[in-house]
């Protein structure tokens, strides 16, 4: 009888086991200067990861507001054997992502693929270049007919790097990889809002306000880590630009209707953001310097 | 003795049991049939997954742009949206938008935002429900 309880209890904990394959213990020990950090929540660190919105909705800002595709703008792809640490890696997987998306959206597929290339490389370095589908994304990239599933292969491999290390208790990375991206968009946008002065670029760089926060938020989860701390700095000094920049909400009921058995809305709520051409200035020129040390 | 083994041997059986039901909720596939479901011209940006067995609610968050039109849909594994109803809560709470008008349940928003900031994501279920589907988030200018 006691051999047959202590075989059942033994499938029961090697039922509950994690399961991590050997790659995945690689990819665990691979891990160098990089470190998480113990005692965060983790899903608290998810939960704010998942709200920061996608660069790509910069690009297509761009291209709506009539702007020309400059690729002085992005990050040299000869940049890629630079990056020799998981934690410019993780930042670079993120600038080049948003690189990526830019070509996308303006259809320079010829310049998508040497940025197709140049994040395989940095996936692979991080092991997590299972999830980047570059055959199907360089045969995607071919044909600019392709657009709509390019963009959205794109997104899908980036979801699931993201979902793949969270999964894995290495948020840090992922946290990178966001920042990254939106360092870069933030710096395409400041750099074509200083050519152009729109208005309706200034706002969109006011806004970003808001995702600042959240970054900032996520990075006081590793202030023990110097690399992450380092940067944290640098944020901190973005963040004195925007604590000059006002945004106000108010609050107005919206009203619905149903067309087409879609419920559309009407939003009658308002933000309104107070910037000027000199606030605008003062966060191209830190964005800038930021991006200069990501980048080299 | 032969009752502890008996006790473990019950338990067992339930555990597999509640994994059985958990097995049928698949909310993964949910949210990916999910996204081609976007209409035309809408970029995907995420797919959530709606597993809300034994919850009343589930939750995400997203900083949304004003001047950005999103689009959320919902796909449920019974007929249409089985009782799960999608709604857009401003930072403050105040609901903005919802699946569910005046009782009718339509499966997705369109939600021209008009006040950048961070919005909550809320799922919940009128019953009976099985409580499980998922939901693609998309966004055009």
């Amino acid at each position: 009888m006691k051999i047959f309880i202590i075989g059942i209890l033994t499938a029961f904990f090697v039922s509950c086991s994690s399961g991590k394959k050997p790659d995945d213990q690689e990819f665990l020990n691979s891990i160098d200067s990089t470190q998480q950090t113990a005692g965060v929540d983790e899903d608290v660190i998810n939960s704010i990861l998942d709200q920061i919105p996608s660069p790509l909705e910069i690009s297509v800002l761009l291209k709506n507001s009539g702007s020309k595709f400059d690729i002085a703008l992005l990050n040299n792809t000869e940049n890629v054997s630079k990056y020799n640490s998981n934690f410019k890696e993780a930042l670079n997987l993120g600038v080049y992502g948003t690189d990526l998306g830019y070509s996308n959206i303006f259809e320079q597929n010829q310049e998508g693929i040497k940025f197709i290339s140049a994040i395989k490389t940095l996936a692979d370095e991080l092991n997590i270049g299972q999830f980047f589908d570059v055959q199907t994304i360089g045969r995607l990239a071919t044909n600019s007919k392709n657009l709509d599933s390019l963009v959205l292969i794109t997104t899908l491999n980036f979801n699931h790097i993201n979902h793949y290390l969270q999964s894995q208790g290495r948020d840090n990375l992922s946290v990178l990889l966001l920042t990254g991206g939106w360092i870069e968009a933030m710096q395409i946008t400041s750099q074509v809002a200083a050519k152009r002065k729109s208005k309706e670029l200034f706002e969109k760089i006011g806004e970003q306000k808001i995702v600042l926060e959240q970054i900032l938020l996520l990075f006081s989860f590793y202030e023990d880590d110097p690399n992450m701390a380092g940067l944290l700095k640098d944020f901190e000094e973005l963040k004195s630009v925007y604590d000059k920049i006002t945004i106000n909400y108010t609050y107005k009921e919206s009203s619905m209707e149903i067309v087409d058995g879609v419920a559309v809305i009407k939003d009658n709520s308002t933000t309104t953001i107070d910037i000027t051409d000199q606030n605008v200035e003062e966060i191209r020129t830190i964005v800038n310097a930021i991006r200069s040390k990501i980048i080299s | 003795m032969k009752k502890i083994a008996f006790v473990i041997l019950l338990s067992s059986f339930f555990n597999l049991g509640a994994r059985e039901i958990e097995y049928q909720c698949n909310p993964d596939k949910l949210a990916t049939d999910c996204i081609p479901k976007l209409s035309e011209g809408f970029n995907f940006l995420k797919s959530y997954k709606v597993d809300g067995v034994s919850k009343d609610k589930v939750e995400y968050s997203y900083v949304f742009m004003k001047g950005t039109q999103y689009m959320i849909n919902l796909c449920a594994g019974g007929t249409n949206t089985d009782g799960i109803v999608v709604s857009i809560l401003d930072k403050d709470r105040n609901k903005v938008a919802s699946s569910k008008i005046n009782g009718q349940f339509v499966t997705a928003i369109n939600y021209p935002c008009n006040a950048s900031g961070i919005y909550y994501i809320q799922y919940t279920f009128d019953e009976p429900s099985s409580h499980c589907g998922g939901s693609a988030l998309g966004f055009k200018r």
